[in-house]
C-alpha cells in the first residue's frame, strides 16, 4: 500500500496527563504515546485495521504507531505528545523560540512492526 | 498589538456571559476549569450559573470539550489567523469575502453570528490554547486574538487569556518578567538581561549547540522537545531535578530526585490568571526541595570560588 499524506496534530489527553504523574517508564505511558487516532474512512483507504501499525514520516524523522479509529476529521491524525512525536518534530523555531508542534505534514504507510518505544534509537 | 486585555478568573466566574475556548481542550487538559471558573459556577452577575453563559469552542477537531459547548466551530488546521482577522473586520462592519472565509472551514454567517454575540455580550472572554499558539502563525495568532479582544472593548468588556500548561509555567514567566522585564528566552552572559526569542530560547540554544551544560528543573524536554534538541542534551552534561525519574533524567549525566511541589514541598504557584497562590505541603518527602538543592549547589560553587 502506498504512502498517504496527512496532517498530524500532537496534543494532550486526560489519560496521558494522569499517566505523566504516575510515571513515564510504564507500559501504559508507552501505549498512550504510541497510539495514533485516525478517521475510520482514512484507515480503510490506507488499508490498516484498528490495532494495526503505521509508520509516520516527516522531513525530520520517523516513528511507528499503533492505529485506532477516532473522532478526527478526515485527513488529520492525532497523537499524544511523547518521545515518538519528538522524533517527528523539526528543531527550527522560525525565530520564535517555539517549534511547530501541531499541524505537521506527514506521510503514513502501514507496516508490520512494533510501535516505537521511548528508547527507540532513531 | 495593544498589550493583553486581562482579568482574574474570579471576574470570569462572577461576570462572564460569553466564554470562548480557542484551540484548547479544557475537558481533558484543565478538567476543573468549567466547574470552578467558567461554566457552571454561580457568580454575582451570573446567578443562574450555566444558564447565564454561552460557551463557544473553536477547534480543528471535535474534542471532548465540544460536548460542553453551545456552539462548536470546526475550522481547518492552520486557519486561525484568517478567522481572527475576519472577525476583526466584521466587528468593525468592514466587507469580508465569503469565498475566502469558506477556505477556513466556516461560513460568513457563522462568523457574523459569533461577532454579533461578542458585541452583545456583557463580559466576554477568550481562552486560547496551544492549538492556536503552536500551530502555523504561532505568535502572530496570539497577537491576533489579543488584538481582537482589545478592539472588542470599543463595544463591551472583553478579555483574552492563555490556557497555560501544567506545573507553574505562568510563575516562571511572571517571575522572569518582574525580575528582568522579559518572560522567557533571557540571556545573562553579559551580566545584564537580554531578550531575543529564536536566539536565547531553549530549543534554539540546544539545536545550535550553543550551550555546553544544561540544568533542567521540573521539566521533561526529552519527552516534549524536537529530537535535535534532545540529541544535544545527550552530548553535554545535563543535570535534572525532578520528583520522578523522567525521560530526560534517563539521558542526563546527573539526576536528583526532589520533593513534589504542592504535595511534599511548599512554595508559590501562579494560576493562569497570574494570581499567586501559596502552597502548603500536605505530606513529608524523604527528598530535598528544588530550592534546597539549588541553594546547596550555589553555596558549594560560591565556596569553591572563594578558595
Amino acid at each position: 500500500m502506498a504512502e498517504r499524506r496527512f496532517i498530524l496534530i500532537a496534543g494532550r489527553t486526560a489519560k496521558q496527563g494522569r499517566q505523566i504523574n504516575v510515571g513515564k517508564d510504564t507500559a501504559d505511558y508507552e501505549e498512550i504515546v504510541t497510539t495514533l487516532t485516525m478517521h475510520p474512512e482514512d484507515m480503510k483507504a490506507l488499508g490498516v485495521s484498528p490495532g494495526g501499525t503505521v509508520r509516520v514520516r516527516t522531513e525530520y524523522g520517523e516513528a511507528v504507531f499503533r492505529c485506532q479509529e477516532g473522532k478526527v476529521p478526515a485527513g488529520i491524525v492525532f497523537v499524544p505528545y511523547g518521545p515518538p512525536t519528538c522524533r517527528l518534530m523539526g528543531g527550527d523555531t522560525d525565530g520564535t523560540g517555539m517549534p511547530t508542534s501541531k499541524g505537521w505534514e506527514v506521510e503514513i504507510e502501514p507496516v508490520e512492526a512494533v510501535p516505537s518505544g521511548p528508547e527507540d534509537p532513531h | 498589538m495593544g498589550g493583553k486585555p486581562a482579568c482574574t478568573l474570579g471576574e470570569v466566574k462572577n461576570r462572564a456571559d460569553l466564554i470562548i475556548y480557542w484551540g484548547g481542550n479544557p475537558a481533558e487538559c484543565h478538567p476543573r476549569h468549567f466547574t470552578k471558573y467558567t461554566l457552571t459556577p454561580k457568580g454575582k452577575f451570573t446567578p443562574n450559573g450555566r444558564k447565564d453563559r454561552t460557551m463557544v469552542l473553536v477547534d480543528i477537531r471535535e474534542t471532548p470539550s465540544a460536548r460542553a459547548a453551545d456552539i462548536f466551530l470546526q475550522i481547518r488546521p492552520g486557519r486561525d489567523f484568517e478567522v481572527l482577522t475576519a472577525l476583526r473586520a466584521i466587528i468593525k462592519d468592514q466587507p469580508v469575502d465569503p469565498e475566502r472565509v469558506a477556505q477556513t472551514g466556516l461560513t460568513l454567517d457563522q462568523l457574523r453570528d459569533l461577532a454579533g454575540r461578542m458585541k452583545r455580550a456583557r463580559f466576554g472572554v477568550m481562552f486560547f490554547g496551544m492549538g492556536l499558539t503552536m500551530t502555523r502563525g504561532k505568535y502572530m495568532n496570539s497577537s491576533a486574538i489579543l488584538t481582537l479582544a482589545a478592539e472588542l472593548n470599543a463595544f463591551t468588556k472583553f478579555i483574552a487569556m492563555p490556557m497555560r500548561g501544567h506545573g507553574n509555567v505562568t510563575g516562571a514567566d511572571t517571575v522572569l518578567r518582574w525580575t528582568t522585564g522579559y518572560p522567557f528566552g533571557v540571556c545573562f552572559n553579559r551580566g545584564y538581561p537580554r531578550y531575543n526569542p529564536g536566539e536565547f530560547s531553549t530549543i534554539d540554544l540546544l539545536v545550535r549547540g550553543d550551550v555546553d551544560a544544561v540544568l533542567v528543573v521540573g521539566a521533561d524536554p526529552a519527552a516534549t522537545m524536537p529530537q535535535p534538541a534532545i540529541e544535544h542534551l545527550k552530548r553535554v552534561p545535563t543535570i535534572v531535578l525532578d520528583p520522578k525519574v523522567s525521560t530526560t533524567m534517563r539521558i542526563a549525566r546527573v539526576g536528583i530526585l526532589t520533593a513534589a511541589t504542592g504535595i511534599s514541598a511548599g512554595g508559590t504557584v501562579y494560576r493562569m490568571d497570574e494570581v499567586p497562590i501559596p502552597l502548603r505541603p500536605a505530606l513529608r518527602s524523604p527528598y530535598p526541595t528544588d530550592e534546597e538543592v539549588l541553594r546547596r549547589i550555589r553555596q558549594t560553587l560560591a565556596a569553591r570560588t572563594d578558595e
